[in-house]
């Protein structure tokens, strides 16, 4: 009788801490989900603001303050790549 | 007696206990056996919830990786001010999260629930989640970096009761991805927290898809179109550039003066006029009426043909095939178009995709218009030569002349280059699909050769011309037509372009509606210049530099080409010690890199024309000799031994 009250205590704490640690991954997998999240929306924040920095409509104001231009297209030279080197 | 009756009393009770045992056992059994069921799903239902978990729509890029859309997670903040620890720090706190007037939260919060929609992004909520009293509600939304940037093309997804469009529609089933599902527990403050014993099913997240757009190449296009729609007061105005070799969209801009975003590139048609010369110009060649040097009286700018008077607008006399292009000479078309049957005409013209949608991956796409022979009037054949009673889209039109730059084969035009799995498998990958032959490779060279002199040899398109890499193109200026037939004084100017003229990797439509210096000469040529002005100088995949520099012939016979490019933007004015219009000596690059010897002579003042590769060795006019500002330098370069 008395082992078997222990069997059945053991079978029962053993569900219990399963439970316990399921419910802990569980929380944990959401705490990963939410930081990818948070992640994803710098990400996207950062993209945004890449974008803008790099679009025309900013840097052609800012070079043309610097004293610069767009090179008309007589100014633009397209020189070859060099030559592969031969190999031995 | 008074123990028989206390035995009866006992005898009662008994009874009335049993009875009531009965009766608990009997509702225990009701309970459990009958309505067990119910019971323990109205358990389960305190305890548990069945959520949905959305798909994440997949991710749409540009042909170069460049993100045009994302879905990320957004969140709405709710309030329950009786949780609140500590209400004074918390509003503060949520206050400066949100970026809130403070005023506005402690308002909210004085309510018994308070609610700020927002949405917020997960940094914003970040610092909110573990605060007691603060509920978020999460969902995931759709985000374009660049708002604005190809937008009518990319469209929206379905949502808030509003229809999907563009390619987010095209693409709705690949893109959204299938939702999951599962079950979470919740405890009795209604948190929610995963079931670990009860799986349900993860979503699946959409596909990825790479348009054929080029993001730079599509920025440059739309703030043209956009200055020059302003520039020129125009009601509106489309571009559309697409690879003549792929049928790759490129770049696709559409814009209207009242600020509507639709893909009218794609879905509007007009008259094309003058550009549509050139057509009528392939059927005279294809059926062997006319040489590029047969001539043609073009009746000194007036020309009386039944009851119809065609005029051209500027009177020419004797005018070759080339000149009628080059001239766009109604009069000169009509007439040469003359012994033409219209069948031949209609042929042509269906052959190069008019009258029938182009296929791109585009909802609602317009077929334009290209009415039967046999429902022609006496008039229509002459009226189709010049451009008009027939209608087309910008895509149909640039569809028409890629097949002109790619020697006589129409390409199907496309929008979506690949789609991936969200584990990055590619399922679909574009393929160059030629549709039809519709003129062989010699005519096609010679409609290029027409095409070159519009631009080139004092034609109506001199305003597109670049002076470094030549351009093919032809104009068209057409009336418009109102409710009560065509407008007064009202144009839509149009230019369509190659380049480079040789070896076309560039096609580009322009149109404008109804812009106020009217000709097309004055507006659409300028405007495509300015975008090939542009393009050339960017750092754009759109354009193979490397076959650029092969064109111009820049390297020793015998070296291989490459793609080494060099846009920079070079100081303006140059250095004030040099005059700044008069004459200037040459500097001595020899002995320099290339690199560096074209930057010298670029800050002197002149422009460079390369010959050879390697270091400098001389230039013409000679290092020393005065030449005038802006004079074209020949630039000698060879290779100075091995390693370098």
């Amino acid at each position: 009788m008395g082992l078997w009250l222990l069997f059945v205590l053991g079978t029962l704490a053993w569900v219990v801490s399963r439970q316990t640690a399921s419910v802990s991954l569980a929380e944990a997998l959401a705490e990963l989900r939410h930081q990818r999240s948070v992640d994803e929306a710098e990400h996207a924040e950062l993209l945004r603001r890449i974008r803008a920095g790099e679009s025309r409509a900013v840097l052609v104001p800012r070079a043309r303050a610097l004293g610069l231009r767009l090179p008309a297209d007589s100014e633009i030279v397209i020189l070859p790549a060099p030559p592969a080197p031969e190999r031995p | 007696m008074t123990g028989a009756r206390a035995v009866v009393r006992m005898r009662a009770v008994q009874a009335a206990f049993g009875l009531a045992v009965l009766v608990l056992v009997l509702r225990l059994g009701q309970v459990q056996l009958v309505q067990g069921d119910r019971h323990r799903a109205a358990a389960r239902a305190e305890r548990t919830e069945q959520v949905i978990l959305p798909a994440r729509r997949g991710t749409i890029y540009d042909r170069n990786g460049v993100t045009l859309a994302l879905t990320h997670d957004v969140y709405h903040v709710g309030v329950a001010p009786n949780e609140l620890a500590d209400p004074q720090a918390d509003v503060a706190t949520i206050a400066k999260q949100l970026g809130l007037p403070r005023n506005v939260v402690r308002r909210q919060v004085r309510r018994a629930y308070g609610y700020f929609h927002g949405p917020f992004t997960s940094t914003q909520v970040e610092p909110l989640r573990h605060l007691r009293g603060v509920h978020l509600s999460g969902e995931l939304v759709r985000f374009y970096p660049d708002r604005d940037l190809g937008q009518p093309v990319l469209g929206r997804p379905a949502a808030d009761g509003r229809s999907a469009s563009g390619i987010e529609r095209v693409l709705d089933s690949l893109l959204s991805g299938r939702d999951g599902r599962a079950v979470v527990l919740r405890d009795p403050q209604g948190r929610r927290y995963e079931s670990p014993s009860r799986r349900g099913a993860f979503p699946v997240p959409g596909h990825d898809v790479f348009l054929t757009l080029d993001a730079g190449l599509q920025e440059i296009v739309e703030r043209a179109l956009a200055e020059a729609v302003d520039r020129f007061q125009a009601e509106g105005g489309d571009v559309v550039v697409l690879d003549p070799r792929s049928g790759e969209v490129l770049a696709v801009a559409s814009r209207a003066a009242r600020g509507a975003a639709t893909a009218s590139a794609f879905t509007a048609i007009f008259e094309p006029g003058s550009t549509a010369k050139i057509f009528a110009a392939a059927a005279l060649l294809l059926d062997g009426v006319a040489t590029p040097g047969a001539l043609v009286w073009a009746e000194r700018g007036v020309y009386r043909t039944g009851r119809r008077t065609i005029r051209d607008e500027h009177p020419h006399e004797w005018l070759t095939l080339r000149g009628v292009i080059e001239q766009s000479s109604n009069i000169g078309i009509v007439k040469l178009t003359e012994p033409l049957a219209p069948a031949v005409l209609f042929g042509t013209l269906r052959d190069f995709g008019f009258g029938t949608p182009t296929g791109v991956e585009y909802p609602a796409e317009s077929p334009g218009i290209l009415k039967r022979p046999d429902e022609w009037s006496g008039t229509t054949k002459a009226s189709v030569a010049m451009g008009y009673e027939v209608a087309v889209t910008p895509l149909q039109l640039a569809q028409a002349y890629a097949a002109i730059a790619n020697d006589g084969v129409v390409m199907q035009p496309a929008l979506v280059r690949e789609i991936r799995t969200p584990g990055g498998r590619t399922v679909y990958r574009h393929v160059p699909e030629p549709v039809r032959r519709v003129v062989p490779a010699a005519v096609a060279r010679t409609l290029r050769d027409l095409l070159h002199g519009v631009v080139y040899r004092g034609g109506t398109g001199q305003t597109a011309a670049l002076s470094s890499y030549e351009v093919a193109g032809k104009t068209g200026t057409a009336r418009r037509v109102g409710p009560g037939g065509y407008i007064p004084g009202s144009y839509t100017a149009s230019f369509a372009s190659l380049f480079p003229a040789e070896d076309p990797q560039l096609v580009m439509v322009v149109k404008l509606d109804d812009p106020k210096q009217g000709y097309a000469r004055l507006t659409a040529a300028p405007l495509s210049r300015t975008v090939l002005e542009q393009v050339l100088g960017a750092k754009t995949g759109a354009l193979d530099h490397g076959r650029l520099s092969d064109r111009r012939g820049l390297s020793l016979p015998g070296v291989p080409m490459g793609a080494g490019t060099v846009p920079y933007i070079v100081d303006w004015p140059p250095p004030a010690s040099e005059p700044a219009d008069g004459a200037r000596a040459v500097p001595d690059v020899a002995g320099r890199s290339l690199r560096d010897a074209v930057r010298h002579l670029h800050r002197a003042g002149f422009r460079v024309r390369l010959d050879g590769w390697g270091r400098a060795t001389r230039t013409d006019p000679r290092a020393g000799a005065t030449a005038a500002a802006g004079a074209l330098v020949t630039l000698f370069a060879a290779a100075s031994g091995p390693g370098q």
